[in-house]
């Protein structure tokens, strides 16, 4: 793939808070039309990679790239083209769905009727219609989760940037999370995303696996079985096992 | 800059209040209570202070003396016919002073004026004093000298006074317009401390930084939130102090909402800078007493600033509501315009300039490290 395309990308991209390493020389680039995984445990730097990818933290070296803008540097440039949904929610708990749904719109430039639009869409999308006025601290936490993916998607952006957005939901609503991902992505939408379920890696085009800070191995989830296999010698392996093999014997990052 | 982003984050927060009965409660009924506490307990004005009087001389002079003692509401007087022993009055009856005006007092007091200061005779009044306590004792002594100036016109003297401003201006008057400054202030600087904070613990900070609102915009939204409230604070202020006290206010009624909307924005700059020395609610909640008790102990609001122990007094210079009641207290009650009482103006001024620049900083930080 060439870089010139690439919707996500990252030069050798370093992140250390004092002494502490959180992403560790990660290169990486995720052309259009992708659902990128990031796989990895806890404190892997997930979250601290993808605040980098949409501005709200800058590389202490290397460089990061979003639909082609340096970030943070120039993302006044792409601000209006990506969607975030950050990993703790990150909804007014005081506001209703509605009104939630209306600011964000707002902020982005939308007309109250344009918003009004897409509220009616993403919630019917969602199942949320009929919680339209309700408190967002009154939702459950899949509620809440669907609201905070409805935030991210009101202004139509072709780039997505998902923080764990399946972290505690039941494995029915996950699933169903996942048909929303392959939805938007057939719609034309590129989607790097976290999640430390390893099985979910499955169900991306590709995925990137992470380990304290570096990225250990990428590729689609076929690659990185036969890798796997390959270090291993058995076959027929699940993720989870794939994780396991590569993690253990950790192939120098920067795999692109 | 754009508008519609300023105006998205004002209605956001106007919700988030409006959504919120007990803060909302809160904000309406803060104004109301204080300007009812303070107005009734701390009104300053001491009323019914028993006094006995004796005339034993029974001329015009006297008979006016006693009406203007009587017409001061400071005093209940009882008028008796004649007293042996002053003391003992004071001490069987609970009075607080025992004044007596003795035979011969009128003459005596024209003929002073009439031979100059060379005579030795003088009206004498006999005041018998309880000074236990010594403000009641001041009103007393102020009181009576009040009721001998009312003699001036038409007497020997013509004691022509100039009170300024002062007229009849009470306590309550001049409170009104701290409690204003006080109430705004309070209320802009612990709602914008927790909204912000609340902001960075559920993470909506970070959608709004990765989305195109500014922080200028983002604070300016804030500002106009707060700006739009204090004008409602004001309102109950006002309309209570009028209706409940017949406050005076001698003043543009436009000058004063426009200072106390300016002292509301650089309580949002404060509220903002606050935020972010604190990581959660109640690391935040630490703060209020912080600000509370130097603006009611500090700021001249309670007592003058004169009033204050001279090794203190130099804190007083740091309190923004010192500035504020100067300037509102200029502006309500002595009519002026804000520049004319230009300490309390660009004290209001610095604040807000200072608060609103430091705080455009801070959230730069809160931010992320982004530039
Ligand atoms: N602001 C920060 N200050 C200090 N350390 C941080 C900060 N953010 C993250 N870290 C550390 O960086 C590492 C990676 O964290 P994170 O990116 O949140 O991992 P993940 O999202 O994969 O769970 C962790 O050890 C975490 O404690
Ligand atoms: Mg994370």
């Amino acid at each position: 793939m060439s870089n010139a395309t690439a919707i996500f990308q990252a030069d050798g991209v370093v992140k250390k808070f004092g002494d502490l390493r959180a992403v560790h020389n990660v290169t990486m680039a995720i052309p259009r039309g992708e659902i990128y995984g990031l796989v990895g445990p806890s404190g892997a730097g997930k979250t601290t990679l993808i605040r980098m990818l949409s501005g709200l933290a800058a590389p202490t070296s290397g460089s990061v790239k979003l639909l082609g803008s340096l970030m943070p540097i120039d993302r006044r440039v792409v601000e209006h083209r990506f969607g975030y949904m950050p990993q703790e929610r990150a909804v007014y708990r005081d506001l209703s769905i509605a009104e939630n749904l209306l600011f964000f719109g707002q902020i982005y430039g939308m007309t109250r009727s344009r918003i009004a639009e897409r509220t009616r869409e993403l919630l019917s999308l969602m199942k949320l219609s009929d919680r339209c006025k309700q408190r967002a601290d009154r939702l459950s936490g899949g509620e809440k989760q669907r609201l905070s993916l409805a935030c991210a998607l009101l202004h139509e952006p072709e780039a997505l940037l998902l923080d764990e957005p399946t972290i505690g939901l039941d494995p029915a609503l996950r699933r169903e999370f996942w048909g929303h991902f392959h939805q938007l992505n057939s719609a034309g939408r590129t989607i790097l995303l976290s999640t430390h379920y390893l099985n979910e890696a499955e169900w991306c085009d590709r995925v990137g696996l992470m380990q304290h800070g570096g990225l250990i191995a990428a590729g689609t989830p076929n690659e990185l079985k036969a890798q796997a296999a390959k270090h291993s010698g058995q076959a027929s392996l699940d993720m989870e096992e794939v994780f396991l093999i590569l993690t253990q014997e950790p192939v120098a990052g920067g795999v692109s | 800059m754009k508008l519609h982003r300023i105006s998205a984050v004002t209605e956001r927060v106007l919700r988030q209040i409006w959504h919120d009965k007990r803060v909302l409660v809160f904000m309406l009924m803060l104004p109301a209570i204080a300007m009812l506490l303070f107005g009734y307990s701390f009104s300053g004005d001491i009323t019914d202070v028993r006094i006995a009087f004796i005339d034993e001389d029974n001329t015009d002079l006297t008979e006016s003396i006693l009406e203007s003692l009587q017409q001061d509401q400071a005093f209940k007087v009882t008028v008796l016919e004649t007293v042996d022993d002053p003391e003992q009055l004071l001490l069987s009856e609970h009075y607080q002073a025992v004044i007596r005006l003795p035979d011969k007092f009128t003459s005596l007091y024209y003929a002073h004026f009439a031979m100059g200061v060379a005579t030795s005779a003088q009206g004498t009044i006999d005041l018998t004093l309880d000074e236990s306590d010594p403000q009641v004792a001041a009103t007393i002594r102020m009181g009576l000298a009040d009721a001998m100036m009312d003699l001036g016109e038409g007497g020997p003297v013509d004691i022509q006074a100039r009170e300024l401003y002062g007229v009849e201006v009470r306590f309550i008057d001049s409170f009104a317009p701290a409690i204003m400054g006080f109430v705004v202030s309070l209320i802009s600087i612990v709602l914008t401390l927790l909204s912000i904070v609340r902001e960075k613990v559920d993470g909506t900070f970070s959608r709004i930084w990765v989305s195109p609102v500014r922080r200028a915009e983002f604070i300016l939204g804030y500002v106009i939130s707060f700006g739009l409230i204090a004008l409602v604070q004001s309102l109950v202020v006002l309309t209570i102090g009028k209706t409940v006290f017949d406050i005076v206010i001698n003043g543009s009624i436009f000058w004063a909402f426009g200072c106390t909307i300016l002292f509301a924005v650089g309580s949002v700059g404060l509220g903002t800078l606050l935020s972010a020395l604190a990581q959660t609610e109640s690391q935040a909640i630490i703060f209020f007493p912080l600000v509370i008790l130097p603006s009611v102990l500090l700021s001249g609001m309670m007592w003058p600033v004169q009033a204050i122990p001279r090794l203190l007094r130099p804190l007083t210079y740091i309190v923004p509501l010192t500035y504020s009641n100067r300037l509102l207290r200029a502006v309500m009650v002595k009519g002026l315009a804000p520049w004319q009482e230009p300490v309390g103006f660009i004290g209001v001024l610095v604040f807000v300039v200072l608060t609103i620049a430091l705080a455009s900083v801070v959230l730069r930080q809160s931010a992320g490290e982004r530039e």
